[in-house]
């Protein structure tokens, strides 16, 4: 070994101090309570649909915020664990749940075909808040997301970008999902996939340079 | 002789803890693994700035490593990423060449380097790609030599560089 290593390896050390080790699980639990605080904000702003729990929502509701959640679970997993780099790090899980959820807009589409007036039934008056709040919604687990990442040594910054914005957008939109009323298959498989997918977008584009190092 | 897996990742988890000696003997030894881990990728004058590049990567997000997980596959991770971004960074003027001497054959190869290697990177990338980076980037050859050995024009040389690098800067991570 020569002398510069040799000094800049006892620099180094003498630099040292103890601290707190990457953990899994801590990213869990902070991702979890960003997405909580973000459910408990739509429910005290919105206020949730009740009647979804009484039996009133069609198993649409139920599979597309299922879906989306799965897909929200799945993407934050891959992106806490992203933080800690490693070769083999997999993120097939969110790749497949994407896939999944991507069912849904192509169902709303093909039922839209055979109608005669295919647009009116894509455009009712609250679809765009439901967008537009879906990412409000957002926005607290994404912050959060990429606080994980700057904290860690991400090296695949632009998946990393995919993924919180995924995992963003899918739970923030879960969040907001459950005080929409509004339950069809159409509705639901375009504008509650819109947030999700504007999100990836985003993600993308505002993530990596945030997370370089 | 390199210490093992287990040994270095005891090692790194006591450097976590504050252990002073501990992350001393770790650094001394991810110093000699990176050495062997960059000889055929980075020229050799190249190659200690590269190593102590990566030594104080390591000391900067030592938190990052999970201690129930492998170390070496964490600190490749890094010693990668590193890599690329040297690639990157480094346009040499010189034409010095890796003499075949530089490239000291390893005696064995246990399971996780290999899983973690550089060369398996390039084994994703396109062939004009890859001959692209290794003339220019890693042989230290000028666009003009590059796209005359290859048959390639300048222009194309250029473009499969940039090409190149991006894809391996997706691909930091895999293992196959």
């Amino acid at each position: 070994m020569n002398r510069a290593r040799e000094n800049m390896i006892a620099g180094l050390t003498d630099d040292l101090t103890p601290v707190r080790s990457f953990r899994l699980r801590d990213g869990v639990i902070l991702a979890g309570i960003a997405g909580l605080l973000s459910l408990a904000g739509v429910a005290v702003i919105k206020g949730l649909w009740m009647g979804a729990f009484q039996g009133d929502a069609t198993p649409f509701f139920w599979i597309t915020n299922g879906l989306l959640l799965l897909l929200g679970c799945a993407s934050t997993l891959a992106v806490i664990a992203m933080a800690s780099p490693h070769i083999g790090n997999s993120r097939e899980a969110a790749k497949w749940a994407t896939a999944m959820v991507g069912v849904l807009p192509l169902a709303a589409i093909i039922s839209l075909i055979p109608r005669t007036d295919p647009m009116g039934a894509i455009a009712d008056p609250v679809s765009y808040h439901c967008m537009v709040d879906s990412l409000v919604a957002s926005l607290l687990v994404g912050i959060v997301l990429v606080l994980w990442l700057r904290r860690g040594a991400p090296v695949s910054h632009n998946a990393a970008g995919w993924h919180t914005g995924l995992a963003a957008g899918a739970l923030g939109t879960v969040a907001y999902g459950l005080s929409c009323a509004l339950d069809t298959m159409v509705h639901l498989g375009i504008w509650h996939m819109l947030p999700v997918v504007i999100a990836a977008v985003i993600g993308r584009l505002v993530v990596p340079p945030l997370i370089r190092w | 002789m390199i210490a093992d897996e287990a040994t270095l990742s005891r090692l790194m988890a006591k450097a976590q803890q504050g252990d002073r000696p501990a992350y001393n003997v770790l650094l001394s030894e991810a110093g000699m693994w990176l050495e062997r881990y960059f000889r055929r990728r980075v020229p050799p004058h190249q190659q200690d700035d590269l190593v102590q590049d990566v030594l104080m990567a390591l000391h900067a997000k030592r938190a990052s490593y999970d201690p129930a997980r492998p170390f070496l596959p964490w600190l490749a991770a890094i010693a990668r990423y590193r890599w690329i971004d040297h690639l990157r960074k480094v346009y040499r003027t010189e034409t010095e060449l890796l003499e075949e001497g530089d490239a000291v054959e390893d005696s064995e190869e246990d399971v996780i380097a290999a899983r973690v290697s550089l060369e398996r990177l390039f084994v994703h990338l396109p062939q004009g790609q890859a001959e692209a980076i290794e003339l220019v980037k890693i042989e230290g050859r000028s666009i003009r030599e590059a796209a005359k050995k290859t048959g390639q024009s300048e222009s194309l040389i250029k473009v499969n560089i940039h090409r190149g690098l991006k894809k391996l800067s997706a691909l930091v991570e895999k293992a196959e």
